[in-house]
């Protein structure tokens, strides 16, 4: 059982680097806690990878031994080490659909704490703590629930590949993801963390033991990300299908490579400022704290990743978002070449506006202007990406499918979340709003009414292709039409407390912003009963519900064209490409044919399946 | 035409609704009242594309949908020149006039006073989980955590804002006045604002100082009442404190 030894070599590492590390501070006379901790981790990751199967399918070959690399079985290959990349793609997704509805569930403690002005729920270091949870655990699900999830089963598919380029990488960028899991959940017993997902230091050096395990969760997630966006940009470039030119790419593995840039290159300023304050805190090395350290260094480099990392979550949502409008309003992605150039210009903006977040932390009056003038650009690639979605659905042949209404509400909700982003990128009103309400219902706004309404889009429109089997339809408009409104009811109502004077991050308020605040309550609780029906269809579905077909859409990219769910490695002939995936409407655009190369191969019994 | 002409209805009543109401009450400073037009025009601006997109939306998925058990493609229709032209041009258009409008003139205004010598200036300080305040030049000054932190209308007032060395990142904010700037140790930061209303924390919660960053367990009662007088009052308020 993998999963039981890795745990098993995850605590004899543990032991081991606790040990070592031991035997350091009791030379030096530091105190032992924290560098024990560190090390500890260090090895305790590197035997739990080990256990759970790297050592077998990897780490032999570092010794001259054979590997042994078998990704196929039962459930239990979801349960190890496994190389394959649509079982990858489904670890993730389950993995962090708990981790979105346990997330979720401190959201309804938060707003349950501010259903009235006083204090009553939590504790003040509890509520910060909560909120502190809510804010990373929602930001790994945003980062990685596409990238790694939609993305590793998808993406290969869609281009025509029989996996990732470096399978083995991809499996080690989502093993690491449980330990952030367990550091994260773990923080709670260990004073908790109070600096918010942000981690501003001096308050992150200052901060428990819980925030020491923050930091590392941040720096290993990080490290997933890294080696995520390597890999996609690796296997787009070198494993598209024979004739899958970049003309003919399918809009969504565009928007993954666009994203995978980001993650691949800004994560690293990130991955750095978590070790630097780790350094802070275990070898009392100073880099941000005064005196000596600059608290707004540390500011930078955290929004040099940071405003980036936020169109690693969008930009594969618009992708998706794209895709399905396109697949369900029969007709081909509109201005298809202008998204593209879109995707490119907000990669390289996404660089050059991080300082948005900082005109009050009093950084030199000077960078004021640059930054606002670069951020409002952002408006214009961002256009481009409504333009192509509300061109395509004109006088389109609009199929209502659930997928479809999700895709919508992403350009609904995402209108609202770019519109009040101007708000927060212009400096004078921004100075009154930063830090308030209206900066958390706008991310929001952006990154659950786009993002997740992209990620539910593409979770329903995928669902047949991934498990073989077909959702409920009912349910699952029952499910959107719940979440649409109570979402907007939530968040639209929390622009208001913004505008008229509170602060965000706070347990008590002013009484006078109470009435707001409990419908806000009311609604958020709401908007979370309204997942209970997607929880039930999906399962439910998953187990019992109706075979798919392999192509229920109708749609014309390549994943589409082989079996649900497909076998290992992907196509049992593999495709020629011909055409772009859009050719609604014009029978002489095909996307692709099979065994055109090889007429022989059609007889050959599947492999590996 | 129908789209056209709902777009229309729609944007006009959205603009109405935004004029006739009275969003965040006035501010009590010129620098806010400034931020508050913005905040304003921008929603005067946002509301047009807004309401396009919403008329889209609802337009298409009334008009043009197909829910038959036949998959019907619709006319390819792969791009279209003058749509993607204008619609460029118009985006950019707005995005300019953003920049200039109140984004560039606006910081203009928040520093038009940088140069002037203020009537008066404070000095704060924060530290978890309070805010002290030094009039400069007065010989007041005010610690307690339960003190008003009184203000003169009318006035030019500067604010010295930084932290304590060991301390923690807080951000000074006076919700009435709409100026906000983060206090960092180690650094020493500033605004100006023109007082232009007399208000009391009694009267507007929002004639508070309110530490808008997240400096810990306290952090949100790390706030100081705030009491905005004529300048004669104020003078002899400073008068009494210094005897």
């Amino acid at each position: 059982m993998p999963l039981v030894r890795g745990v098993i070599y995850a605590a004899i590492g543990f032991a081991i680097g606790g040990s070592i590390s031991l035997g350091i501070t009791n030379m030096t006379g530091e105190d032992y806690k924290e560098p024990m901790i560190v090390l500890g981790y260090v090895f305790a990751i590197i035997g739990w990878l080990m256990g759970v199967g790297m050592w077998k399918i990897w780490g032999r070959e570092w010794f001259g031994k054979s590997t042994v690399n078998d990704p196929t079985g039962g459930w239990e290959r979801y349960l190890k080490f496994n190389t394959d990349h649509k079982v990858i793609g489904i670890q993730y997704l389950a993995t962090l659909a708990v981790v979105f509805l346990l997330a979720g569930l401190l959201a309804m403690g938060l707003r349950a704490e501010l259903a009235d002005s006083g204090q009553n729920v939590f504790t003040k270091n509890t509520y910060n703590t909560t909120m502190s949870l809510h804010g990373i655990m929602m930001i790994a699900v945003a980062v990685a629930a596409v990238m790694g999830g939609f993305s590793n089963y998808v993406l290969p598919l869609i281009i025509g590949a029989e996996d990732v380029a470096f399978p083995r990488i991809n499996a080690l960028s989502f093993w690491v993801v449980p330990p952030v899991v367990v550091l994260l959940l773990l923080t709670p017993l260990f004073g908790g963390f109070d600096f918010g997902w942000t981690a501003y230091p001096p308050l992150a050096t200052q901060a428990p033991i819980g925030g020491l395990l923050f930091e590392l969760a941040f720096l290993t997630f990080g490290i997933s990300s890294i080696l995520g966006g390597l890999n996609f940009i690796a296997t787009i470039i070198t494993q598209r299908a024979p004739g899958m030119t970049w003309g003919r790419m399918p809009i969504f593995a565009w928007s993954v490579l666009a994203a995978s840039i980001i993650s691949l290159t800004a994560t690293q300023w990130v991955a750095y400022g978590m070790l630097m304050i780790i350094f802070e805190r275990v070898f009392n090395m100073v880099f941000f704290s005064p005196p000596g350290g600059n608290a707004l260094l540390y500011e930078h480099i955290f929004w040099f990743y940071s405003h980036p990392a936020v169109y690693i979550m969008i930009l594969p949502a618009f992708g998706a978002e794209l895709e399905i409008i396109s697949h369900f309003a029969r007709k081909p992605i509109f201005a298809y070449r202008w998204v593209v150039r879109a995707f490119a210009a907000i990669v390289a903006l996404s660089f050059v506006v991080w300082a948005h977040h900082l005109f009050t932390s009093g950084m030199g009056e000077e960078l004021a202007v640059p930054f606002m003038v670069l951020t409002e650009l952002i408006s214009i690639p961002t256009g481009i990406i409504f333009l192509s979605a509300l061109g395509t659905v004109w006088r389109s042949k609009l199929r209502l499918k659930v997928p479809l209404l999700f895709a919508l509400a992403v350009v609904f909700n995402f209108a609202i979340g770019g519109l009040t982003g101007i708000f927060l990128a212009d400096v004078a009103t921004d100075i009154a709003l930063q830090d308030t309400y209206f900066v958390v219902a706008h991310f929001h706004y952006t990154i659950m009414g786009g993002e997740m309404f992209a990620i539910f889009a593409a979770g329903y429109y995928w669902f047949p292709k991934i498990t073989g089997r077909m959702y409920n339809e009912t349910l699952g408009r029952i499910h959107f039409a719940l979440m649409f409104i109570l979402y907007n009811i939530t968040f639209l109502v929390m622009f208001i407390p913004g505008t008229v004077g509170m602060n965000r991050r706070v347990a008590e308020y002013p009484p006078e912003f109470e009435a707001m605040n409990l419908i806000v309550s009311i609604a958020a609780f709401g908007l979370g009963l309204s997942f209970l029906p997607w929880i039930y269809n999906m399962l439910n579905s998953w187990i019992r519900g109706p075979k798919a077909p392999d192509n229920p859409w109708g749609a014309k990219t390549l994943e589409w064209q082989t079996s649900s769910p497909p076998p290992l490695e992907n196509f049992k002939v593999m495709p020629t490409v011909t055409g772009d995936p859009y050719g609604y409407g014009d029978e002489s655009v095909v996307h692709a044919r099979f065994g055109k190369s090889s007429p022989s191969s059609q007889a050959a019994p599947a492999e590996g399946d | 035409m129908t789209a056209a002409l709902i777009w229309v209805l729609l944007t006009v009543v959205a603009e109405f609704a935004l004029l006739s109401l009275n969003l965040f009450g006035d501010a009590a400073t010129k620098q806010g009242q400034f931020i508050d037009d913005a905040f304003i025009l921008l929603m005067a601006l946002a509301i047009p594309v807004f309401t396009f997109v919403v008329t889209m939306i609802g337009y298409v998925v009334i008009k043009f949908r197909a829910d038959g058990d036949e998959l019907e493609d619709a006319a390819p229709v792969r791009t279209h020149k003058k749509w993607v032209g204008s619609w460029l041009i118009w985006t950019t258009l707005l995005t300019i006039v953003v920049i200039i409008y109140p984004g560039y003139v606006g910081v203009q205004e928040l520093r038009e006073t940088h140069e002037e010598e203020a009537d008066l200036t404070v000095n704060v300080t924060g530290r978890r989980w309070q805010w002290s305040y030094e009039y400069e030049g007065r010989a007041v000054s005010l610690f307690a955590k339960d003190d008003m932190l009184i203000l003169p209308n009318d006035s030019l007032i500067r604010f010295y804002v930084t932290s304590e060395d060991q301390d923690v990142i807080h951000s000074f904010w006076i919700p009435a006045f709409r100026m906000k700037i983060d206090a960092v140790p180690g650094l020493t930061t500033k605004f100006d604002v023109n007082t232009t209303k007399i208000g009391n924390f009694n009267d507007d919660v929002n004639f508070r100082v309110q530490c808008a960053e997240l400096c810990g367990r306290d952090h949100s009662l790390m706030f100081t009442r705030v009491k905005v007088v004529e300048p004669a009052e104020f003078e002899q308020w400073i008068a009494d404190q210094a005897a």
